[in-house]
């Protein structure tokens, strides 16, 4: 599903990803653990069409190559990255947003967009799921939203969109532990119809709700080592410094 | 200029006949802009702009006469159908209709004499330019509680064939005590290169309300200014919004005596500017007495080589104690060339007032852009989405629902 290959990456010519390579195949779960400022949001954000970044390499999703495709195509085409700082946009209520989103999806996509009434039922059903307030589906999107109901908006709007590859970019950080459990069932109930994930965190214990079937450790701009589950086990007690 | 100053007043005085009263009233007025000609930059006022300079770039030669004898057409002109109203219908300055359709005919007064306080008044150069050309008088009483049943709507239309032209309409209102009235202004451009000189004056006894909402949204080459003065007894508020947006320039002066207790006054407005579109509002909000309180929000969106001016001013007098007053204006520059000037003006004479003000100016944020379209949207309905969000707090501001909705229609802001 996405092959990245020999991806480099500088921001005003300081070298932040070095000849990065990853595959992740239909219903895999992978995750990326590093220390801060190892890389993982600006892989993230390249990987979701974030300008600013010289890039060489190559990246293909589903066979496309992504840097021919504009940010909003890559979300057409199914790729979705749960911020690790969600932005606030006053003025834009949330459902309507979220409605916006959806049906540029679907209109791209050529199938046909919901009318509100279609819509609030589906959102609805999600938020439920998802024990998110929908009181806060009313207001201003993130305006006033905690550090947890931001994540968790990221979660809802992910199970809306039901995207073919989410990169979850420390969604975990900031959630409390039943929050941690329905951010999880979220992401499982999508996974069961084979898609995707690349899930970022420094937190082993999201990785114990969410198997992922591949552990990466990045560093200074490079996977350094690549393991099963149990790898996340061994940085928890070794520490970055001392796994090789 | 001057010549043909002279010789279009010439014919104006001798289209009608005028009393000795009106006469000199003209005349006193048509001194006084011959000696200080339009405002231009020397002014603190005018400080962005030489009005000279933009008629003689966006229009040439003006002519200043205006045959009022003739009725215009005003079958063509296209009327807001989205919500019933009563109607004032100006063409070339001249007023072609008044109609209270919807009003108890003894609740409403159309004076046509002009009382003595208004002829004195010596308010600046293009004032005396108005008074001037201007056709005859015409004043507007709303008697006493009540409160119009819709809203009036006043048409700025211009001829077809009417180009290089000034044309100068003036109104004057009076709400007498715990009247209402819902007042909008809206541009019909049927030419180009006119300049538009248009004068409010307005009278606001106790607890009565106005609120003006001044529409400038179609596309067009005219220049305009619009002078609203506004003076408040006891309890009374005024609420105008301005919609800035469609002409080549436009100036909208709003100038607020608060001089009775508990009066307020809110101005809020939005540019919406594109292309070398010049805008400016200056506001004059003189707290003349204890507990009165004013409010300004002004938006701007700026494309391309557009430019927004906004003056605020509040004048706190000395015995204007426990005066509220407050400010902001916020800028979206779309463009390197756009241009947004704020220039806060405080003038405090109380000790004991709540006074503050504050600005700010910014580019689209691109992280917001790049969240939105992660999402799905493209640039376009990214940068739509935003715009309206950053429009929305001010649009809020508009207190009647139905004028709201109409404004939020033409904005395409539709949530
Ligand atoms: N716009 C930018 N300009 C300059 N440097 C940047 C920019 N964005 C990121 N960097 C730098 O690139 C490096 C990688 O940043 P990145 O955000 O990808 O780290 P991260 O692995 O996500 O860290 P964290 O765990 O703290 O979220 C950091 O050193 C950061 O300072
Ligand atoms: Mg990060």
């Amino acid at each position: 599903m996405l092959k990245i290959n020999n991806l480099s990456a500088k921001i005003e010519n300081k070298s932040i990803l070095q000849d990065f390579k990853l595959e992740i195949n239909p219903g895999e779960v992978h995750a990326i653990m590093g220390p801060n400022g190892s890389g993982k949001s600006t892989l993230s954000n390249i990987l979701s069409g974030k300008k600013g970044y010289d890039v060489t390499g190559e990246v293909l999703f589903e066979n496309n190559d992504l840097f021919s495709l504009e940010t909003e195509e890559r979300a057409h085409k199914g790729i979705f990255l749960a911020f690790q700082y969600p932005l606030e946009i006053p003025g834009v209520n949330t459902n309507v947003f979220l409605k916006t989103s959806l049906n540029a999806i679907k209109k791209a996509r050529g199938e046909k967009e919901l009318d509100a009434i279609q819509f609030l039922k589906l959102v609805k059903e999600k938020a439920k799921e998802l024990k998110f307030d929908e009181e806060k589906l009313g207001r201003q999107l993130n305006v006033g939203f905690s550090g947890g109901e931001k994540k968790k908006n990221e979660i809802l709007q992910m199970s809306i969109l039901n995207p073919k590859l989410s990169i979850l970019d420390e969604t975990d950080s900031g959630l409390d532990i039943d929050a941690l459990k329905t951010v999880a069932d979220g992401v499982n109930a999508l996974r069961k119809k084979n898609n995707s994930f690349l899930i970022i965190t420094h937190y082993q214990r999201l990785l114990e709700y969410i198997k992922p079937d591949f552990v990466h450790v990045l560093m200074n701009g490079k996977i350094i080592k690549s393991g099963g589950p149990e790898l996340a086990l061994e940085l928890e007690k070794k520490g970055y410094e001392n796994i090789n | 200029m001057e010549e043909q100053l002279k010789i279009d007043f010439e014919k104006k005085l001798k289209d009608f006949s005028y009393s000795d009263q009106e006469k000199k009233f003209k005349e006193t007025n048509f001194k006084e802009f011959l000696k200080n000609g339009f405002p231009n930059r020397k002014l603190e006022n005018w400080k962005f702009s030489d009005l000279n300079q933009i008629i003689k770039n966006n229009i040439g030669e003006l002519t200043f006469y205006n045959d009022y004898k003739k009725e215009n057409q005003i079958d063509k002109i296209e009327l807001i159908s989205e919500l019933e109203h009563n109607k004032i219908i100006i063409v070339d300055g001249k007023i072609e209709k008044i109609d209270f359709k919807f009003e108890d005919k003894d609740k409403i007064d159309v004076l046509v004499e002009q009382s003595e306080e208004t002829i004195k008044e010596n308010i600046n150069s293009l004032i005396n330019l108005n008074n001037a050309f201007s056709n005859k008088f015409c004043k507007i009483i709303i008697k006493k509680n009540y409160s119009l049943k819709k809203p009036l709507i006043i048409y700025h239309s211009t001829n077809k064939n009417t180009q290089s032209k000034n044309t100068n309409s003036r109104i004057d209102f009076k709400l007498e005590e715990n009247a209402c009235l819902r007042l909008i202004d809206i541009f019909k451009d049927n030419s180009e290169k006119n300049f538009l000189n248009i004068y409010y004056n307005f009278e606001l006894d106790k607890s009565s309300i106005l609120k003006n909402y001044k529409i400038d949204k179609a596309i067009n080459n005219n220049v305009k200014y619009s002078y609203n003065n506004v003076k408040q007894e006891a309890n009374s508020i005024s609420e105008t919004f301005i919609l800035s947006s469609g002409s080549k320039f436009f100036k909208n002066e709003i100038n607020c005596d608060l001089q009775g207790q508990h009066s307020s006054a809110f101005v809020n407005g939005i540019f919406d500017l594109d292309d070398e579109n010049h805008h400016e509002i200056k506001s004059n909000i003189n707290h003349l007495v204890e507990n009165t309180k004013s409010y300004q929000l002004v938006k701007s969106v700026l494309e391309k080589k557009s430019k927004a001016v906004y003056q605020g001013k509040i004048f706190v007098s000395s015995e204007a104690q426990k005066t509220d007053g407050y400010q902001l204006s916020n800028a979206i520059l779309l463009s390197e060339n756009s241009e947004f000037n704020a220039k806060p003006e405080l003038e405090i004479y109380a000790d004991d007032v709540k006074c503050s003000h504050g600005s700010s100016s910014g580019s689209l944020d691109e992280n917001s852009i790049f969240y939105l379209m992660s999402r799905g949207l493209n640039y376009k309905e990214a940068k739509k989405l935003l715009i309206n969000g950053f429009l929305l707090d001010v649009i809020e501001k508009i207190t009647d629902e139905e004028i709201k909705n109409l404004i939020k229609d033409l904005l395409g802001v539709k949530q």
